[in-house]
């Protein structure tokens, strides 16, 4: 059995995922990155190969993704996280033809082609709003826990206006609005109608088709998912592995290589 | 790791040697300021003019022996040695906003605080300021902040913008007529009489190197590229608009063309392997120059042909300056061959002409926050390429002075994602042409 490994390094988390030549997903592990990149990156390989109840040596092709790809220094080759979240949402939704990634610091939209490889993409510039960082900075000024904001969201009835130039200043329009008295679930709703119109302008640039997959760790909040139906007008694919849609994305062409290896008599 | 190629080459030293005597002989004016009568200049000398690059009109100067200061080669020269940060923040200090140009930002800090290059020359008050509008309107409020800081004289020579395909019989007439106005005030500041053969020579000079140009310009069609014709074409720039009109253009521009020949005769490619061959829209970051570079090499991506190196004019589709009727040729020059003084529409016909005639696979188009002249209509530019023309179309955003506002990991991602779904397409094409 032939085994690849796909090591996506975010700004916040690293995510491991292993596959088996079958392209079933095997082995996953999910751990804060840190300050040391290198580190995070030894360190969710092998609770990934220990997951997947292999031996490190039976991985043929480890490729790094995400930010601190080049720091996979165990890693054969380098992909960008654009094309592994392609891949990856392609292989779990095979009709996706738009994929949204939100994830610490990064949102971007990717219009993939029939065989998942990346047609067009944008990406936020200079400033994470209307990112993952706007959603912690707003729980945490709200004084909630960042898994309790998507259900308080979706209990709004009335979202209130917010800014969305700067994920500094949207913390003091939210303390502002709960001192006015503002419902602290409408408040949160409208953090994330917020995002979700600075996303939908984001995706308007490359044009958004169906079926779109919603992938990093940002799916985990039903509020955001929500938000981007209600504004996007599209019903929205979300996998329960969505973490690691970038890992997996990663995994995939790893095996590809790996397979290649597999196949060619003589080596290179 | 992406490989480092690298870029000094013979035409980069003589580029140098030339912008090193022209700033030497700015010192020495300078120095002839303070008092030294006596210090020499390699060639006569008799007083100095800032003026702007777009369109400009350096011919007339070499009529008088007058030397240019170019404000913006100044200002992009600091931050090429990335020098640029305190006078940007000095600026800043006395009121000019985060949003303003950053040449203007790094042209008045550098003039506050005493002038001095970075090659410890100095720049000396210019005889006259001239504003010579071509394009960019910033100039404007630019060379009156000058006027106001340097106490020198400020000559404005307005060239109306041009919407359509040629200039209106009005719109020339009133140049030539400020050309003319001009002639006198140059007479003034200069001490010398107007010479109109000597006028002709210089233009004649000036058409030389204009052809050549447009040759080197050419030879960037052939496979692979011997030259960046984005990078390097912007250090070949700096002879173009100093020393067009007299023999050391026409001289830099002939070794630059058989240098260059040689390499196309031996199949030598700027990258080591040619992979992609792109067209490149505005200005370079120049506080990251070298990096930004880094980023095209590491992908085996030449620039085969590039908007900003028309910036002073363009050259490669047939314009030359004539000496027939020199004031008629110095307008049509200004009006109508420079990128700057066009629509977005002939604009996009231009990078439409690159990508065919320099047989280009993509765009790039590198959006500079503070220059509202290169950088409006971007958008709609990149929607028309990509989505009109499927043409694959890269968008970043930095600032051409400005090193803030450039964020390394970002660009790098950027890079990496456009030229990994270009190679995907190109090996999806040829895996195609394999099966049928």
């Amino acid at each position: 059995m032939i085994y690849a490994c796909g090591v996506d390094v975010g700004s916040t988390q690293t995510k491991a995922v292993i596959v088996d030549e079958t392209r079933k997903m095997v082995g996953t592990a999910l751990i804060p990155t840190g300050a040391h990149v290198t580190k995070a990156a030894e360190k969710a390989f092998p609770l990934a190969v220990q997951a997947a109840g292999i031996r490190p040596q039976d991985v043929s092709y480890v490729i790094g993704t995400g930010y601190g790809r080049y720091k996979v220094t165990f890693g054969q080759s380098q992909v960008t996280e654009i094309a592994c979240h392609a891949k990856g949402a392609h292989s779990g939704f095979p009709g996706t033809k738009t994929v949204i990634d939100m994830g610490g610091q990064d949102t971007k939209i990717i219009r993939i082609g029939k065989d998942g490889e990346v047609d067009d993409f944008s990406m936020n510039d200079k400033c994470a709003a209307g990112t993952g960082r706007f959603l912690a900075a707003a729980a945490d000024v709200a004084g909630v826990n960042l898994s309790e904001i998507g259900p308080l969201a979706l209990r709004g009835t009335k979202p209130v206006r917010l800014t969305t130039v700067c994920t500094v200043f949207v913390e003091s329009d939210i303390m502002s609005y709960l001192a006015q008295g503002k419902k602290l679930e409408d408040v949160m709703a409208g953090v994330h109608r917020a995002i979700a119109a600075r996303t939908a302008s984001l995706a308007a640039r490359v044009g958004v088709e169906e079926e779109v997959t919603f992938t990093g760790g940002v799916t985990k909040n039903i509020g955001m998912v929500r938000a981007l139906e209600e504004k996007l007008g599209v019903k929205i694919n979300v996998s329960p592995d969505a973490h690691f849609t970038g890992a997996m994305g990663g995994a995939l062409f790893a095996l590809e290589k790996a397979l290649w290896k597999e196949s060619s008599p003589v080596s290179t | 790791m992406p490989k480092r190629s690298h870029y000094q080459g013979k035409i980069h030293s003589l580029q140098k040697e030339l912008i090193t005597r022209w700033y030497n002989d700015l010192h020495a004016l300078w120095k002839r300021q303070q008092g030294d009568k006596d210090a020499p200049t390699s060639r006569p000398v008799n007083g100095s003019v800032s003026l702007m690059i777009s369109g400009n009109c350096i011919e007339l100067l070499q009529a008088f022996d007058l030397l240019p200061i170019y404000p913006e080669i100044n200002a992009l020269q600091l931050a090429i040695r990335k020098q640029a940060l305190p006078y940007l923040t000095k600026a800043e200090e006395i009121g000019y906003s985060t949003d303003n140009c950053g040449y203007v930002k790094a042209d008045i800090g550098f003039l506050l605080e005493g002038h001095e290059t970075g090659q410890q020359t100095r720049i000396p008050k210019p005889s006259l300021l001239l504003c010579n509008f071509v394009g960019c309107n910033t100039y404007l409020k630019w060379f009156e902040h000058l006027s106001e800081f340097t106490k020198a004289p400020l000559f404005s020579l307005d060239i109306p913008f041009l919407l359509s395909e040629e200039p209106s019989p009005a719109q020339l007439s009133y140049v030539k007529k400020q050309l003319a106005e001009l002639i006198k005030v140059l007479e003034k500041v200069s001490g010398k009489k107007f010479d109109i053969d000597r006028l002709r020579e210089i233009l004649t000079l000036s058409s030389k190197a204009e052809e050549l140009w447009s040759r080197v310009k050419g030879l960037a069609k052939n496979t692979p590229t011997p030259y960046e014709a984005y990078f390097d074409a912007t250090t070949m720039m700096g002879p173009l608009y100093v020393y067009r009109g007299a023999k050391e253009a026409v001289k830099f521009f002939d070794e630059t063309y058989r240098e260059l020949s040689e390499k196309v005769k031996l199949g030598v490619g700027v990258v080591p392997e040619e992979r992609f061959r792109v067209v490149v829209e505005a200005p370079p970051p120049y506080p990251y120059f070298k990096s930004f570079r880094d980023l095209f090499a590491s992908w085996g991506a030449a620039s085969v042909a590039s908007t900003y190196s028309c910036v002073g004019g363009t050259w490669e589709f047939g314009f030359r300056h004539d000496p027939k009727d020199p004031l008629d040729s110095i307008a049509r020059h200004m009006l109508i061959h420079n990128v700057c003084n066009r629509n977005f529409t002939q604009r996009y016909d231009q990078i439409e002409r690159y990508l065919k005639e320099w047989k280009a696979d993509a765009l790039i188009i590198h959006s500079v926050k503070s220059c509202r002249l290169f950088s409006a209509g971007h958008g709609d530019m990149r929607e028309y390429f990509s989505k009109e023309k499927g043409i694959p179309t890269l968008f970043v955003e930095s600032d051409l002075e400005d090193p803030r506002y450039y964020s390394p990991a970002q660009m790098r991602n950027r890079f990496d994602a456009f030229f990994e779904s270009l190679e995907h397409k190109k090996l999806g094409k040829k895996a195609g042409a394999m099966k049928s």
